[in-house]
């Protein structure tokens, strides 16, 4: 394609969006996880794969459409959050001190739960792909084509990504929150409830999670063992945007989907990795705390 | 006196019934002696999810043969049991759990684990224990350096081969120009290498061609390339996810070509599931089909698998797991367990399964033809040879 054939292409526009609503769906739980608590959470993929088994568990046993499903899969994943860190996550957080010491220990806790999540439904569903067919109707608006749950699922995850970010730029929850991430200390001592943010991020987290995970079912198919990639696109997303900042994470989300979309469109299918690997790396080593990291900022 | 004699007469006959209860226990256990059969399979890790329907036929099977009244271990009926493992899918720990059921867990047989890579690691091991096994689920000119003896693999989807006969199907249907796209992963890779030179000679204009690495999440610009290119036929080298996204994308954009190949993926149940109505007209790799009826037990195969699994089994690896299955129980029903005749027999002998007669030459299944499935209104038809054609192929129109 020429360069001019790329930059137009309302097809290639669409699917860049998509690509990159997708990855930012996926970071804002782990950005909120990581960001609050320094919390390795290596299982947050695991947790879009019970948000896609979810939406096929209602769509194939009750004939619920997943759009309808998506809140009570996230009240599920949410209520597993909710349960995890009373049962694991506030002793780990209770107990260790040092963010270092507290990172390394997350790290192995979260890569035994993720282990643990894939062999249970693993062992409730096989590893058989499951999928299913829901808003296969394809539209078609000029020369740009888009299938109904392509469509649905840019919607859905822009929305959920956008009213996060509001919830917390303009909540005192939200206030707070951001106060826990960038001066744990500091916030405490001004009366923030560090405990209540720390079990309200999780909470938030996962039920965000299990709603990306209803819109990848929508349209892929999924096993118990997909979520990896989804939790290292998240930490590329959230390395990109900076910790605990969940409207640059939706903007590196986006910036991550054009450089794939379009980087592959100019370049080569094999660049994909080197690409995407590269800007991560690039980042890591010139804009160690994001590219929307503000001037000053610890 | 009278007594005395009561007890020693009551105290002989409780002895001797005792004595014969003892022997009927005993007689039953050893009748009971299972056969061992070993494996280590992906049940976790990427693969996973492909290696499913092979665990499912191997459980199938197992049911079936105590269904039976046990394996016939040459003329004796004998229960069997499994000793499964999960390699993670990692192949050192595949070959390194195969020498475990050979020396450690000392099983009686060996069935083969899921894919390619997995059955070449796992030759030297049988060679090295003179321990024979029926491969199933590997297809790469790659078997064919295997040193011939212990290990046998039955497909006739080798590259190669399925590049010849795939060029001659287009020709056959008219096809002048084409569009490759195929991912980087050594089986598909390989099938490319075959089919370049191959299309060339035929004349078959290539109008665009890329690979793309398994990771890909989208395929819009590769789509749209071939669409603009207006190929009469599109070679989609891929895997089942990646199957998954071109068919859909395809759709979406809107490619015209009326023929459409796509290698792994449209002969399983969850490809058909995913796709729908799209996957219409799709032709993939496959030579087995329940409706082939001189086939024996074809259908009863499929009509058990759908009855215990509620959905069709893969055409191409369900069906060489089944006859593969059918070949070593064939060969144990001659030679019983004794690894030298087994290995003779398997070499030598000509196997009724549900992919009809298999006869090896070396490594390498000397009758099955190379074939093609086409999905039509849902369901999976041989569409080449004419010789096993169950309909004739039909331009994909979706």
């Amino acid at each position: 394609m020429g360069v001019l054939d790329v930059l137009f292409s309302g097809q290639l526009l669409f699917a860049a969006l998509l690509t990159g609503a997708l990855y930012a769906i996926v970071a804002v739980g782990l950005n909120m996880v990581y960001g609050t608590m320094r919390l390795l959470n290596v299982a947050h993929g695991d947790l879009v794969m019970i948000g896609a088994y979810g939406a096929y568990w209602f769509f194939t046993g009750f004939g619920l459409s997943p759009l309808a499903a998506a809140p009570v899969v996230a009240v599920g994943c949410a209520l597993l959050g909710l349960v995890l860190y009373r049962l694991l996550f506030a002793q780990l957080l209770r107990t260790t001190g040092n963010p270092v010491q507290l990172e390394a220990r997350s790290l192995l806790l979260f890569f035994g739960l993720s282990m643990v999540i894939q062999n249970i439904m693993a062992t409730l569903e096989t590893a058989t792909p499951r999928a299913y067919q829901y808003l296969e109707v394809v539209y078609r608006v000029g020369g740009l084509a888009m299938t109904g749950n392509r469509l649905a699922a840019l919607l859905v995850a822009l929305a959920v990504c956008i009213a996060v970010a509001l919830f917390l730029r303009f909540s005192v929850f939200g206030l707070a929150l951001r106060g826990v991430i960038e001066r744990p200390d500091a916030a405490r001592i001004v009366g923030v409830n560090v405990e209540r943010v720390h079990w309200v991020s999780v909470v938030l987290g996962f039920g965000v999670a299990g709603v990306a995970g209803v819109l990848v079912s929508m349209m892929e198919q999924f096993s118990p063992f997909i979520g990896f990639p989804f939790t290292i696109a998240a930490f590329i997303v959230i390395i990109l945007a900076g910790l605990g900042n969940i409207a640059g994470g939706l903007i590196a989300g986006l910036l991550l989907g054009a450089i794939e979309v379009y980087g592959v469109a100019l370049t080569s299918p094999n660049w994909r990795s080197v690409l995407l690997y590269g800007i991560f790396v690039f980042v890591l080593i010139v804009l160690p705390k994001g590219i929307f990291a503000r001037r000053g900022r610890a | 006196m009278i007594t005395t004699l009561k007890k020693t007469r009551r105290h002989f006959l409780s002895s001797v019934l005792a004595g014969c209860a003892w022997l009927a226990v005993g007689n039953a256990w050893a009748q009971e002696d299972p056969v061992r059969i070993g494996f280590a399979i992906s049940k976790t890790g990427p693969f996973a999810a492909a290696a499913q329907e092979q665990i499912a036929v191997y459980e199938l099977w197992k049911d079936e043969i105590k269904a039976r009244g046990g394996l016939n271990v040459a003329g004796a009926k004998r229960p069997v049991e499994f000793v499964e493992y999960d390699n993670q899918s990692k192949l050192d720990q595949s070959t390194r759990l195969y020498e475990k059921l050979i020396t450690d867990d000392k099983v009686d047989l060996l069935l083969a684990p899921w894919g390619t890579p997995f059955q070449i690691a796992l030759a030297p091991v049988v060679e090295k224990y003179k321990f024979p096994v029926v491969g199933n689920t590997a297809a790469s000119v790659a078997v064919r350096q295997v040193q011939p003896g212990y290990i046998w693999f039955p497909t006739s989807a080798i590259p190669d081969k399925m590049a010849g006969e795939l060029v001659k199907m287009m020709q056959q249907n008219n096809v002048k120009s084409a569009a490759i796209l195929s991912n980087v992963l050594p089986f598909t890779k390989e099938l490319k290498n075959f089919l370049e030179p191959e299309l060339k000679k035929a004349g078959i204009e290539v109008k665009y061609s890329t690979e793309y690495p398994p990771s890909i999440k989208d395929m819009t610009s590769i789509v749209t390339q071939i669409r603009d290119a207006q190929p009469d036929a599109v070679l989609a080298l891929s895997y089942p996810s990646d199957s998954i996204l071109y068919e859909k994308q395809a759709h979406e954009i809107g490619i015209k070509a009326p023929f459409q190949f796509i290698a792994v993926g449209p002969s399983t149940h969850a490809y058909r599931q995913a796709v729908g109505a799209a996957a219409n007209g799709t032709v993939t790799m496959g030579h087995w089909s329940p409706k082939r009826e001189e086939w024996p037990n074809a259908k009863k195969f499929n009509d058990a698998f759908v009855e215990r699994y509620k959905h069709e089994p893969d055409y191409l690896n369900a069906s060489l797991t089944y006859l593969s299955l059918e070949i070593l129980e064939q060969a144990v029903a001659k030679a019983g367990l004794d690894k030298e005749k087994l290995r003779e027999v398997i070499s030598t002998e000509t196997f009724s399964t549900i992919n009809g007669n298999i006869k090896f030459d070396g490594v390498q299944n000397t009758i099955t033809p190379v074939a093609f499935l086409q999905i039509q209104d849902g369901s999976l038809e041989l569409v080449w040879p004419d010789s096993l054609a169950t309909s004739s192929w039909k331009p994909k129109t979706q």
